[in-house]
Parts: C-alpha cells; sequence; structure tokens
C-alpha cells in the first residue's frame, strides 16, 4: 500500500479541486463553526468590525478580479461601491422593494457603470487606466453630490432595514451571518471563476495581453468581462455598506477609499482569493488593533496618557505596511504559502 | 480693451500662475516615474513638510526666506536620499504594484509624522512678497505669482541645461531610457536613483514653498497633489515638456471653467473639469499628449 | 449526514443568537467616577477642528474634578478619534459603549458620523451635544440629542439682517461662496430666501472648494458682477484663501461675511488688513469678552498650560468648555442616582440656564431640544489681530 507523504496530482481534476485535502475542508468547517458561535461571545464592537471586513472583502474580492487577475489598475473602484450603495439605498428608499431585488440590482447597476468605463479604457495600460478610472471616480463624486434630487447630495441618504423572511435584520448581530454568508458566496464564486476558461484567459491577459491574443483569448471581450465582474461584486459590496452603516453620504466614497482597496489586495497578495481575504480583514481590524494596543500601553505607562498622540497609531500603520512589504512583497498570501508549506513538509523544513 | 475680453485674460494670466504650481508638482513626479517607473504616492506629503518646515525655519529660527528655501530644498533632499535608500532599493526588483504600495504606506506615514511633529493647526506662511499687486494694463498680478512664475522657468531651465549637457544628466536620462545599457556603460544606477529621489524631492520642496506662500499650510496641503495628477497624464507620463504644458493647460482650463461654467451649470465644475479633460484625452490619445508610445511588433 | 447535524447546530446557534439582546447593565457609573466618552477627529486635516474643541471638553472636566467632582464623583473622560470617517465613528461609538462602557459620550462628532450613530445612540441612551448645527437633530424631536448652536438656517439670516437693517444696505449686490458641504448648501438655500424675503436677488452663487489653491475665478467674477456683499458657507482656510485673493486683485466689498465655522481670531491673524471688512457670527462669546463665562474660559486655558496662541481655533475651545459646562450642570442635577435616563431627565430640567456669556441661554424640555437660535455678530479689530464682538445675542427678525 502506497503512503501519501504529500499531496500529488494524479489528474487534471485534482489539479484544480476546490478543497484539494480532507484536512483543508476540517479546517474551514472549524472555521466556519468559530464564526457561528463568535456573536455569542465577542460584543458587538467585534461584530461590526468583522462586518466591515466582509464588506471589504467582497470589494476586495472584485478588485483582484480586475487588478490582480487580469492586471488592469483601477483606482476607481470606490466607484463602483459608491453606485451600488447608492442604488441600494435609492431602490430600497423608493421602491421599498426586498433586499433580495437590491442587492443583485446594484451588482447589476455597478457593473453596467463598469461596462461604461471598460469599453474606452479598453486602449489603456497601467498607470494610464489608473488615471482614468481615477477621473471616473471624481465624476461620480461629483454627480453624486450634485444630483441633489435623486441622491440627496450632501445631506446623506438614510437606508431602509434589511429584512429576511420577515426577520427585520436590524442590528449588526443579525446582519452578520447573513453577511458571513455572502461572503462565502463571493468567495467561491470567484474562486470556481478562476478555475474557468474565463480566470485562465484573465491570467493569460495580465501575464502578457499579446500573447494570450495569439492563443485565441478575445482582448476586448475578456477585458470588458474583467471590468464588468469586478463592478459587479463592488457593487453588491456597496449595497451591504448601505444596510450596515443605515445611512450614506458622498464622503463615504472618496479617492481615498479606491487607494484603500488598492492596499488590500496588495497586501493581501495580488492574484490570489485568499490574498483579498487577507488583506481586507488586515487593512480594517489593525488599526483598530493599534489602537487598542497604545490605550494598553498608556494604562501600563500612565506618563504617556497626557502626552501621546493618536497620530502615532496611523503612523505605526503606515509604517507596517512599508516594513511588511519590505519583507514580503507577494504580500500576507506569500506569508500564509511559506507558513502552509513548512507545515506540509514537515519535518523536511528548510 | 473690453471688460469681458479683460475677463478672460485674467482669468488665463492667473490660470498660467496657478499652472505654474501644477507644473512644478508634476515634474516632481515625473522625475521618479521616468527613471525609475515608480508612481511616488508620498509626493504629496513631501510638499506638505517641506511648507511646515520651511514655515518653522522662517518664524521660529527667523532664518531669511532665501536662506530657509534652500535649507528646505537640501531638507527635502536628504529626504529623498534616505527614502531611496531605506525603503525603495530593498524594493529593487520586486513588482511595481508592491513598490507603489511602499510609497502609500510612506504617505501614510509621513501624513501622520507631519501631524505628531507640526501639531494640526491652520498656519499662515509670513509672506516675503510685498502685497501690493502689480498692475499691467488692466491685468492685475500678485508678486508672488510673478515670483512663482519667474522661478518655475529658471528651475524648469537648469532641469533642461542639466539633463542635456551635465554628466549627470546624461547618465539620468541613459538610466531612463534603459537600465541594462546604463549598467553596463558604467553608470552607477545606484547613485542615479538616490540622487533623482533627491532632485524630485527637492522639486516638490520647490513646490511646497510656493503652495505655502498662496494656501493656508495644514495636513490637507498634500491633497494638493492630487490636483496635479491630471497634468501629469495630460502630458504624458514620462514627459518633462509634456509636464510643463499639462500643468499650464490644467491651471489654465481649471480657470476659465471657473469662470464661465460655475455661473452656468454651477457647482464646483472648476474641480471636476480637469479629470473630464483628463478622461477625454486619454480616450483619443491613450499615452497622454507627449508620452512614449510603446510600439509592440507581434 | 454529519452535514446536516452541523447545519441543525449551526441554525439552532444563529437562532439564539437572534433572540439574545445585548444587556443593559447600568454603566459608567461607580460611587467615585464617572465614564464618559468623546469622539472626536485628532488626526488628519480635520483634526485643526476637534482637537481644540476636544481639549476644551476635556479640560472643564478636568477642572470640575480639581473643584471637587460632582457629587463626590471624578469625571474620567475617554476620547476617541474616527480620523472624521463615519465607519470608523461607529466603531468608536460600539468600542465606548461595550468595551470602555461608558455612561454617555459628550459628542459623537460632526453630522455624518451623528446621523450614522442615530440608532445606537437611540438604544443605548447616549445623551449628546453634535458638532452640527442641522435642524434633522431637533426637528423631529431625538430624544438623546440635545443640540447647541444657533442652526445654520438662523445664522445666515441674522447675516441678511444685518445688510439690511444695521448696515441700511439699499437694493445691496450679494454674492454667495459655497462649499460642496451640507453647511454650505443650507446656508445658499437660507441666504437665497432671506434675501428674496427684504426683495432682493443673490447676484453671484460660486462654488469654493474646501481645499482651492487659489480662489482667483471666484474673486474675478464677484468683482465683474460688482458685488458688494460677499456671503462665505465655508470653513477657515478657504475663506482664507478668498480674502488674501480679494485683497490681491483689491476687489474691497463692503462687507464679507462668515459663519461659525469661520468665525475665529485666526481669521485676523491669517489675513491682517484683508480681514478688515470681514465680519463673523458665532453662537459662542468671544475670546476677549467682559464675561464671567468668558473668563472661565480663559482661565481653564491657562490653568491647564493651553497657550491661545498655539491653542489653533479659539472658538472650538470656547465650544468645548461650553458643551462640557452643560454636562457638569447635567450631573449636578442628575443627583447621586446618576443613569442614562436621569441625565437625560436632567437635561431637560434646563430652563434658561446661563452659561455666563460662552452660550447663549438655554432651555431643554421634554418636547423639545432645540438650541437657543441667538447669534452674536464680530468684527475684525485688525490692530489687535482679534475678532471684537458687536451685537450682543440676537435672532433673526420676524418677517411677514
Amino acid at each position: 500500500m502506497a503512503i501519501r507523504s504529500k499531496t500529488f496530482h494524479e489528474s487534471y481534476r485534482e489539479d484544480i479541486k476546490l478543497f484539494e485535502t480532507i484536512w483543508i475542508k476540517f479546517w474551514i468547517g472549524l472555521f466556519l463553526v468559530v464564526l457561528s458561535v463568535l456573536p455569542l461571545i465577542g460584543d458587538p464592537y467585534i461584530v461590526y468590525l468583522i462586518n466591515l471586513s466582509c464588506i471589504a472583502t467582497i470589494a476586495a474580492l472584485g478588485l483582484n478580479i480586475l487588478t490582480g487577475f487580469t492586471g488592469q489598475i483601477s483606482l476607481g473602484h470606490a466607484a463602483f461601491f459608491a453606485i451600488g450603495a447608492y442604488s441600494t439605498a435609492i431602490i430600497a428608499d423608493r421602491l421599498e422593494v426586498p433586499f433580495w431585488i437590491c442587492l443583485p440590482a446594484s451588482g447589476v447597476l455597478a457593473a453596467c457603470a463598469g461596462l461604461l468605463v471598460g469599453v474606452p479604457c479598453l486602449r489603456l495600460k497601467g498607470l494610464y487606466l489608473a488615471m482614468a478610472t481615477m477621473s471616473f471616480g471624481v465624476v461620480v463624486e461629483f454627480v453624486v453630490i450634485t444630483w441633489e434630487n435623486v441622491t440627496k447630495g450632501v445631506r446623506g441618504m438614510s437606508v431602509p432595514t434589511l429584512s429576511l423572511l420577515g426577520f427585520s435584520l436590524d442590528s449588526n448581530n443579525k446582519l452578520y451571518y447573513f453577511l458571513i454568508v455572502l461572503t462565502a458566496l463571493a468567495i467561491i464564486a470567484a474562486t470556481n471563476l478562476m478555475r474557468t476558461r474565463v480566470g485562465r484567459a484573465f491570467i493569460a491577459i495580465r501575464d502578457r495581453d499579446i500573447a494570450a491574443e495569439v492563443i485565441g483569448v478575445n482582448l476586448t471581450q475578456y477585458k470588458v468581462m474583467a471590468f464588468v465582474i469586478s463592478s459587479f461584486y463592488a457593487g453588491v459590496a456597496g449595497g451591504l455598506y448601505a444596510y450596515v452603516m443605515e445611512y450614506i453620504h458622498p464622503e463615504h466614497f472618496t479617492f481615498l477609499l479606491s487607494v484603500q482597496y488598492l492596499a488590500m489586495i496588495i497586501v493581501g497578495g495580488l492574484g490570489s482569493i485568499l490574498g483579498s481575504v487577507f488583506g481586507a480583514v488586515f487593512i480594517t481590524v489593525i488599526p483598530e488593533f493599534i489602537k487598542a494596543l497604545a490605550q494598553f500601553l498608556t494604562l501600563l505607562f500612565p506618563v504617556l496618557q497626557d502626552k501621546y498622540d493618536d497620530g502615532w497609531n496611523i503612523a505605526a500603520f503606515g509604517l507596517l505596511i512599508i516594513l511588511f512589504l519590505i519583507f514580503e512583497p507577494k504580500g500576507l498570501s506569500g506569508v500564509w504559502m511559506r507558513i502552509k508549506t513548512c507545515f506540509k513538509n514537515w519535518p523536511y523544513t528548510y | 480693451m473690453n471688460a469681458g475680453f479683460l475677463f478672460f485674460i485674467q482669468l488665463v494670466v492667473s490660470g498660467i500662475a496657478l499652472g505654474c504650481l501644477y507644473a512644478l508638482i508634476a515634474i516632481g513626479f515625473v522625475l521618479i516615474l521616468k527613471a525609475t517607473d515608480i508612481m511616488n504616492f508620498a509626493q504629496g506629503e513631501v510638499i506638505m513638510l517641506s511648507a511646515f518646515i520651511c514655515y518653522f525655519l522662517v518664524t521660529t529660527f527667523h532664518i531669511p526666506f532665501l536662506a530657509a528655501v534652500l535649507l528646505t530644498g537640501i531638507a527635502a533632499g536628504l529626504m529623498g536620499i534616505v527614502t531611496e535608500r531605506l525603503i525603495l532599493r530593498p524594493m529593487l526588483g520586486e513588482p511595481v504594484f508592491a513598490v507603489v504600495m511602499v510609497t502609500i504606506g510612506l504617505s501614510i506615514f509621513l501624513r501622520s509624522m507631519a501631524g505628531i511633529l507640526f501639531g494640526h493647526n491652520n498656519l499662515v506662511f509670513p509672506s516675503p512678497f510685498p502685497r501690493e499687486a502689480v498692475k499691467m494694463g488692466g491685468i492685475v498680478l500678485s508678486q508672488t505669482e510673478i515670483w512663482i512664475m519667474l522661478s518655475s522657468l529658471v528651475l524648469v531651465t537648469v532641469f533642461f541645461l542639466f539633463f542635456k549637457y551635465s554628466r549627470m544628466g546624461l547618465a539620468m536620462r541613459g538610466t531612463a531610457d534603459d537600465q541594462d545599457v546604463a549598467l553596463l556603460m558604467g553608470i552607477s544606477v545606484k547613485q542615479v536613483f538616490a540622487l533623482i529621489w533627491a532632485v524630485s524631492f527637492a522639486t516638490a520642496a520647490a513646490s511646497g514653498v510656493f503652495l505655502a506662500n498662496v494656501m493656508v499650510i495644514n495636513l490637507g496641503l498634500s491633497s494638493v497633489a492630487i490636483s496635479a495628477f491630471p497634468a501629469i497624464i495630460l502630458g504624458g507620463l514620462e514627459s518633462i515638456p509634456g509636464a510643463i504644458i499639462g500643468g499650464l493647460a490644467i491651471g489654465i482650463i481649471e480657470n476659465l471653467a471657473g469662470g464661465y461654467l460655475d455661473q452656468v451649470i454651477g457647482g464646483g465644475v472648476k474641480d471636476v473639469t480637469p479629470f473630464v479633460v483628463l478622461f477625454l484625452v486619454l480616450m483619443i490619445r491613450p499615452y497622454g499628449l507627449f508620452g512614449k508610445k510603446e510600439i509592440e511588433r507581434v | 449526514m454529519e452535514f446536516k447535524k452541523m447545519k441543525r447546530v449551526l441554525i439552532a446557534i444563529a437562532l439564539i443568537c437572534l433572540v439574545v439582546s445585548p444587556a443593559l447593565a447600568e454603566r459608567g457609573v461607580t460611587k467615585d467616577t464617572i465614564k464618559l466618552g468623546l469622539i472626536l477627529v485628532k488626526t488628519g486635516p480635520v483634526a485643526a477642528l476637534g482637537l481644540p474643541d476636544g481639549h476644551g471638553m476635556v479640560d472643564y472636566m478636568r477642572y470640575l474634578n480639581d473643584q471637587g467632582g460632582v457629587h463626590g464623583r471624578k469625571v474620567e473622560v475617554i476620547w476617541e478619534d474616527d480620523e472624521f470617517q463615519a465607519p470608523k465613528s461607529v466603531a468608536a461609538l460600539k468600542k465606548l459603549i461595550h468595551r470602555d462602557k461608558v455612561l454617555s459620550l459628550i459628542t459623537t462628532g460632526g453630522s455624518n458620523q451623528t446621523i450614522a450613530n442615530m440608532k445606537t445612540i437611540n438604544k443605548y441612551r447616549i445623551s449628546n451635544i453634535p458638532n452640527a448645527l442641522m435642524r434633522e437633530f431637533f426637528d423631529p424631536y431625538q430624544p438623546y440629542i440635545f443640540a447647541m448652536g444657533a442652526t445654520y438656517e438662523c445664522q445666515y439670516q441674522c447675516i441678511v439682517d444685518y445688510i439690511f437693517d444695521d448696515m441700511k444696505a439699499e437694493k445691496p449686490r450679494i454674492g454667495v461662496l459655497y462649499a460642496k458641504k451640507e453647511y454650505g448648501k443650507i446656508g445658499l438655500k437660507a441666504i437665497r430666501e432671506r434675501a428674496k424675503a427684504y426683495g432682493v436677488d443673490l447676484v453671484s452663487e460660486l462654488v469654493l472648494p474646501t481645499g482651492a489653491v487659489d480662489a482667483s475665478s471666484q474673486v474675478l467674477t464677484l468683482q465683474k458682477n460688482r458685488v458688494d456683499y460677499v456671503i462665505t458657507c465655508d470653513v477657515l482656510p478657504p475663506v482664507i484663501s478668498f480674502l488674501k485673493t480679494a485683497e490681491k486683485y483689491s476687489y474691497k466689498p463692503k462687507a464679507v461675511f462668515g459663519f461659525n465655522w469661520a468665525t475665529d481670531d485666526m481669521i485676523v491673524k491669517a489675513c491682517g488688513k484683508g480681514a478688515e471688512n470681514y465680519i463673523g457670527v458665532n453662537f459662542v462669546g468671544g475670546w476677549g469678552d467682559d464675561s464671567p463665562g468668558m473668563k472661565l474660559v480663559r482661565d481653564i486655558a491657562k490653568a491647564y498650560g493651553r497657550d491661545p496662541k498655539s491653542l489653533g481655533l479659539t472658538s472650538l475651545y470656547i465650544h468645548g468648555v461650553g458643551a462640557s459646562y452643560l454636562f457638569g450642570e447635567a450631573f449636578k442635577r442628575a443627583g447621586k442616582d446618576l443613569n442614562p435616563d436621569s441625565l437625560k431627565a436632567a437635561f431637560e430640567t434646563f430652563q434658561d440656564v446661563d452659561t455666563g456669556g460662552i452660550f447663549p441661554p438655554l432651555t431643554y424640555t421634554d418636547k423639545s431640544h432645540a438650541p437657543p437660535e441667538m447669534v452674536k455678530l464680530f468684527k475684525a479689530d485688525v490692530p489687535n489681530k482679534r475678532l471684537v464682538s458687536i451685537t450682543d445675542w440676537r435672532t433673526p427678525k420676524k418677517i411677514d
């Protein structure tokens, strides 16, 4: 009887399997159990942070599909996110339709915007593309502020509570499960997408667009498709954001948010589904973590109490990003891979 | 001259003054881009820090304005060298994305350091330029603006001569063109990179000092760099003349939009117009007006 | 089959989570301390507004503690930074309630943040004084929001009244510079309607962006349209930019007006002679006012080492001290038995509470938490680099 010392792939099907080993299934199961009991143990503060991370994850997944997998840099992701958020707010408020129409609708509307940007941007590359998408973001912000009849402009919009099968999900603890399930779906969908012809075409475009075209990938079609899928994700995430915050305002969707999403996927790992998750959680949770640490330190050393400047928290966050990328340019998913191989090959790690 | 025409000319002239500032900021970006292919997102923070440094040199240490400007430039240059050595050298050869992200991290870091070191108050620079404006045939220009235009002109000329005739300038151009060939020709690419960062940061310092003279100094100053983005792209990422023309064009367009469109359409068209123009230009010329057109042979 | 079992367990857990509502224990009050929260921006570009305000709030509470506290309890203030971002503000409020277990918050920040937090505020009965002056906060009645400070509408009505009544302007040519923010839009609308009531239309309505590098096109347009009364609806830095640019083009309107966020000594320090014709309105007293309240503010600043020169915006420090003063007053009235409900009830006993000139006298009842719609007007005193009040508290006059 052959003893398997490692995972070997014997067929192509095995190579692209979603869960490679039984252990992965086990760990994922355990993780889900922990997640599901968390609201019982943790306070609403933690639950809220996880909710925000979930939304960030979905949006970051979208950006990673466009930027990480297809290689099209976007600095306008916040604009699609905003379109999603406003669509949900407006549709839910005016038409009073349930979420299962609102959310997909806002995804579709954002995707339409993606199509609108994707087509003229076909010829652009690199930083030129980044700037073009950024201008789109500026224009969307302008429209949201100016089109007061619909968006209520700078007064901001209240969003009706999400109700699911008659239950009103009016608190973060109740929204939590809903968000976890949707995020899981988004992750599975993205992973699956990357296993198909479409996903491989995206990667081919990223690696060498001309070569991709030579082997029969229709550049126009796939580049636009990447834009559309990416903005669909952003739109859905934006809709969820509207439900979680219950109030949206143009100031929530600035250029800085786009930069933040870019930061998530780069810190997490470009072209990695897991990386998007890591990055989203990292960028959302780490500042709060640093804050808590600083508060703990001031308790420990009361001398600091009055002198402490909160600017240090943010400086530390910036420094963390710099150091992190210097030592691990592949991002968190690179770290993860290394740890995993380390365990996999144990005791023969080198 | 009739009043309507005068209004137009005045808008254009003050647009040129504004455009000179944008051009200076854009040159700072382009220098680094040209040589190292890195979009330095921390450029705005360098501008802001320089404004603060110059302010404190003049007010707290009572250093004369010109000396303070020189010191600020040197300080910024040193900051550029340190940044290159500590942060960007280790990133050599890493994917561009990671490098860009590092500059974003740097911008976060520098902005909060500025808050810690210099406080959050709105500061007003004791301008060394006389307050009386200069009138020429009905067109008004403040002395600050005249100095901004003159100094930009001088700086640009110096850059031109430097890149055209000096040994180091040639080395820089060579490096920008092809790093491997430059290495083979015996150019120290490391030195060139360090110098590029220093020069770029010093340029940022110059624009910071000028901005300090026209705006309130606070942490928000760093976002001016974002308004210069259209100028960079419009001119094409890798062209210094392009950056200058792009800067001037954006300055004029912004002012004209403010003067004419704002009244008609209403509501802050002034800020959006540069981005709309940028978008349209990119649709027609995907590499800006003066950018390198990459020829791909298949 | 196992999966099915797990699913059932999961559903059961989920249901329990839905049912268990957060326990509402008494928060933040012990025998000798009161824990109080505070969310205001401490970092980034907007910190120029948040820091002096928060310092004022903290300093007054220190002063209160040094006086022996309230009913034997010392007040402990926990100040969270929200970086002026609504999601972070929401996180900070959740942390303050569930981690630090504060009794209440002095303020949850600006309008954007307060609206985002509204549900939590009502659920956990957080009495607070928002740093925003929108009607929505008291009309309709919000049980835990105690609005302080004249609304933007009131401020701009008083400005227009001043142009017509005090400056006796005949057919004035009024121009408005506004930011694309709540205050800008509300201000513009209020001015437009008020001017209309006097039978005058606005000559120019221009946007002055908050981060404007220069205001040339705005100044030139105003000059071209021969505007002689400029009303700004914008915060300090752009107003300073505007005044400096106006000076450059030797554009001298009869008066330039600004609202409370731009009425600070800073403007005279920054523009010097350029601020000669500047008139501001504010709902707090002036730093140099000869009133007991303002003397208290100056004494507190001195006692806790806040130099008015490096303090930043003094008007916001005054606001901060005033807001804390109201909380101190409420604590005194609530007595020994302090909890969210008694705190709210204590606020609602306010009847013409006199802050000695920090704020206008104010009244809250259990039906209305409306602020006193009163402002003072200030004029630049260029030689002494400060603003001096030129009127007493005044309200917009009735126009039929």
